[in-house]
């Protein structure tokens, strides 16, 4: 991997997100009402507006407007909420690292739960195991989060059973077991399409890889079963699940934001709804820019990472 | 020469003289038991807080922190009168044009600097301000000049005679910060509050729970009487009711109609229920066609079975609407009569109108809050049968705020109830009202509430307010078919809460927690 590539890589991520601002920037600018106008909701007389936009500064030319974001922004400064009066980055960052934690465990979730399903399936190949699993993950894949979310509401959180909080957050540091079992079911929820598909997935690559010319002559030599499947077996056939992974994240950021709102976890994607409905354009840029970087960001190092466990592929 | 004598709450408690004197919406309830002091309370709220700063609240939450961390000049009573919060006494002159606030002596903010008129002259002039885009802009009444005469009487000239002045600097914005914040650090209130109010900020997290302790320095000894209150987020209603059940919290601000059953059936739980002026509406622009028309607008509010549309919109927790915005939960609410459906007198009168091959109309209906497009869609079918043949769209809030509200002519409003009779009809009915969204521009209805504005309480004010009434009721300017009631729920060992009619009011420094009660220390 040259240099070269790298800065070519990076300046590409840097231009996808430039972009992105342009692109939020102008659809705010197209849609109905603004900040103002959300703030003084139905008090909203022709000079209170007036007023209001004067001293937000929404009455000046756009590309101003923007000149100001990109500078401050390029500066560290993500500015002050049109909602709230307070620095962007103090709303979002805690929100980030919510939503991050949220990500986090149901990626773990994914891991622990997807691989052995997908080797067990794989091993089983045509077998009423292999069905079923193949048939639960069929099922998984193609439930969009709202139904699973609402599924996952009826059956366990449920006023008679009340076996999971339905909605809300506990910080860790605060409580950890209170704090699990309120992410319990967000975790679940996001994580059932991605045990789903890379379940899938992993069974799919194992089948072909234990149909290879190394993994017989493994075989051959004398080693053990479980040798042959864990050792020469397994990475080859976790190598295309990395890729999806990444793309996954790109799904798992947009249903975050679905599950964030209907557990009303108060995450970065529930900040960005807020922000849109309320047209506070520093909050809607930060949320929109930092869904981008993350997205970029995750597919880049999976190239890394692709590039690392497999010698042959170079990048340049 | 009008006047109103006040003195401190916790000395009228032990007076059986107190009788006499304002204020006594509290008395009763005082007497029957004495308050204990000390413990957390538990509030839940709907509705995560947006802004810190008092002067900018929109919404309840928002309004119930600004409540408790600042003071205003007059506090609004359950029976909508003016009570002293840091003004002691008001007095006016002759034509009501002129009014002198004394505040009170000895008051400190949280920062410990002194309260004096400047900084009630700062913050009025803040609110009058434009570029503060306080919502308590046109709610103040028509202010025109604060003077400090001295550190503790201030001045108040209004542009005309405003008899409902005391009342209306009690609104939930006007709060008074200090005047040398408002000078160097306007924006540093999004993130504190320095207020005389009687709890202090804790913590401040928005998204989930935001905490208050006693204010020692609090200008009455006495309250609060709680040592701490947390007002916990709940976005989701039916967590918040679950959360009230299990005991997790004491007082849960607002609860659904569908879900009061459930809460007040619970055991341990009071439902809470006070009738309110809160009402849905339907606006007609007057000044174009059809609605131009008063027999269209009468034939209109004679489709409507008003008692059904209680039971449909609010679940039966509401009480009907006269199509005028004034009911009983007002203090000069007039019984103008009730107007019973009627499909063939309203058929006759849109013949009349010229409409007897239909009227085709579309009403428009903001999706927030739902019973708005519930409305649309019952009055669309009750008034097929006189030949409107209504269509309903429903659009995003932004949209309508954007695009409908004060600019259409058929839509559903949605209003909450103002302190007086007065700032109802300036908002939204008078010639000259702020939101003169149905353009009525009724000339004999201005002079009406012109005349009220100048006439001190009393019988000869609620004559000019029930003719006020009764126009509104015969020429049908909208229709106000349903008024809601405000519902609550709260723990039974929490005493003296209920539910303020206005909506806004909360009065969380005269609640005590009786026997009981979960320690949470």
């Amino acid at each position: 991997m040259s240099l070269s590539y790298l800065v070519k890589r990076i300046g590409f991520i840097l231009f996808t997100l430039l972009a992105v601002s342009v692109i939020v920037f102008g659809i705010t600018q197209v849609l109905p009402g603004d900040a103002a106008q959300m703030m003084l909701g139905e008090n909203a007389t022709d000079d209170a507006l007036a007023a209001v936009r004067d001293r937000l500064g929404l009455d000046r030319p756009i590309w101003l407007q923007y000149w100001d974001w990109l500078s401050a922004t390029l500066g560290g400064d993500f500015g002050t909420s049109l909602r709230t009066g307070l620095p962007v980055s103090e709303m979002m960052l805690p929100a980030l690292q919510r939503s991050l934690l949220l990500a986090l465990l149901a990626i773990l979730l994914m891991l622990v739960l997807a691989v052995p399903m997908g080797i067990i399936a794989a091993l089983r190949r045509g077998k009423p195991t292999d069905v079923v699993i193949g048939l639960g993950s069929y099922v998984g894949v193609s439930m969009p989060e709202f139904v699973t979310a609402t599924v996952v509401l009826l059956l366990l959180a449920n006023p008679v059973l009340g076996l999971f909080p339905a909605t809300g957050y506990v910080p860790l540091t605060e409580d950890f077991w209170e704090g699990l079992h309120h992410l319990a079911l967000p975790v679940l929820t996001v994580s059932v399409i991605l045990i789903a598909h890379v379940s899938r997935m992993v069974r799919s690559e194992m089948i072909d890889v234990l149909h290879t010319d190394y993994v017989r002559a493994a075989r051959m030599k004398g080693l053990t079963r479980r040798r042959v499947i864990l050792r020469h077996a397994l990475p080859n056939a976790l190598l295309p699940a990395i890729t999806i992974v990444a793309l996954d994240v790109g799904y798992l950021l947009g249903g975050i934001i679905v599950v964030e709102e209907i557990f009303a976890f108060p995450g970065i994607g529930r900040q960005l709804i807020v922000a849109i409905q309320n047209r506070d354009l520093p909050a809607i840029q930060a949320g929109a820019l930092i869904m981008a970087a993350t997205y970029a960001i995750v597919n880049f190092l999976a190239d890394l990472a692709y590039a690392a466990l497999d010698r042959r592929i170079q990048y340049a | 020469m009008s006047r109103w004598n006040m003195r401190r709450r916790s000395l009228l408690a032990g007076s059986a003289a107190g009788l006499t004197l304002v204020g006594t919406g509290l008395l009763p309830r005082l007497a029957a038991a004495q308050p204990v002091r000390g413990g957390t309370l538990r509030v839940s709220v709907d509705q995560a807080p947006s802004v810190l700063n008092p002067l900018l609240h929109r919404v309840n939450p928002e309004y119930m922190l600004g409540e408790m961390l600042y003071s205003g000049l007059t506090r609004l009573d359950t029976d909508m009168s003016a009570m002293p919060d840091l003004a002691e006494s008001w007095v006016a002159n002759d034509d009501l044009t002129e009014w002198t606030f004394t505040l009170r002596q000895g008051v400190t903010f949280h920062d410990g600097s002194a309260l004096t008129a400047n900084d009630v002259v700062a913050t009025f002039n803040a609110i009058l301000d434009e570029a503060t885009g306080s919502p308590a802009r046109r709610n103040v009444g028509p202010i025109t000049e604060i003077t400090a005469i001295d550190d503790h009487t201030v001045l108040f000239r209004t542009s005309g005679s405003y008899a409902d002045l005391p009342v209306a600097v009690a609104y939930t914005d006007a709060k008074i910060v200090p005047a040398s914040i408002l000078a160097n650090d306007f924006d540093s209130l999004n993130q504190q509050a320095v207020g005389t109010g009687p709890f202090q900020l804790v913590s401040y997290e928005p998204e989930r729970e935001v905490v208050v302790e006693r204010n020692p320095n609090y200008y009455d000894p006495a309250r609060p009487y709680v040592d701490r209150v947390e007002m916990v987020i709940y976005p989701d209603i039916t967590a918040e009711g679950s959360a009230l059940i299990s005991g997790d919290t004491d007082i849960m601000i607002r609860a659904d109609p569908t879900d009061f059953d459930r809460l007040a059936n619970s055991p341990g739980i009071d439902g809470l229920r006070t009738p309110s002026g809160q009402f849905l509406n339907i606006v007609l622009g007057c000044d174009v066609p059809p609605f131009n028309d008063p027999r269209v607008r009468q034939a209109l509010a004679l489709c409507i079975d008003r008692g059904a549309l209680v039971d449909f919109v609010a679940e039966g927790y509401g009480t009907q609407g006269e199509d005028t915005p004034i009911n009983s939960a007002y203090r000069y609410w007039a019984d103008v009569g009730h107007r019973e459906a009627d499909i063939a007198q309203a058929t006759s009168l849109m013949q009349e109108a010229g409409h007897g091959d239909g009227l085709d109309i579309t009403l428009v209906a903001s999706e927030r809050p739902g019973t708005r497009a519930q409305m649309a869609v019952a009055i669309r079918e009750m008034a097929r049968p006189a030949g409107f043949n209504i269509e309903v769209q429903t659009m995003p809030h932004a949209t309508y705020l954007d695009q409908v509200w004060r600019q259409g002519n058929f839509y559903v409003g949605f209003y909450n109830m103002q302190p007086s009779a007065d700032a109802i009809f300036s908002l939204l009915y008078t010639s000259d009202a702020a939101w003169n969204e149905t353009r009525w521009n009724n000339t004999d209805f201005d002079a009406l509430v012109e005349a009220g504005r100048r006439t001190p309480d009393g019988p000869e004010r609620a004559q000019i307010y029930a003719q006020a009434q009764e126009l509104m009721f015969a020429n049908v300017p909208t229709v106000i078919p349903v008024f809601f009631d405000l519902l609550g729920a709260k723990q039974a060992y929490v005493q003296d809460y209920a539910r303020h009619p206005r909506g806004a009011v909360f009065n969380l420094d005269q609640v005590w927690l009786g026997d009981g009660a979960p320690s949470r220390d």
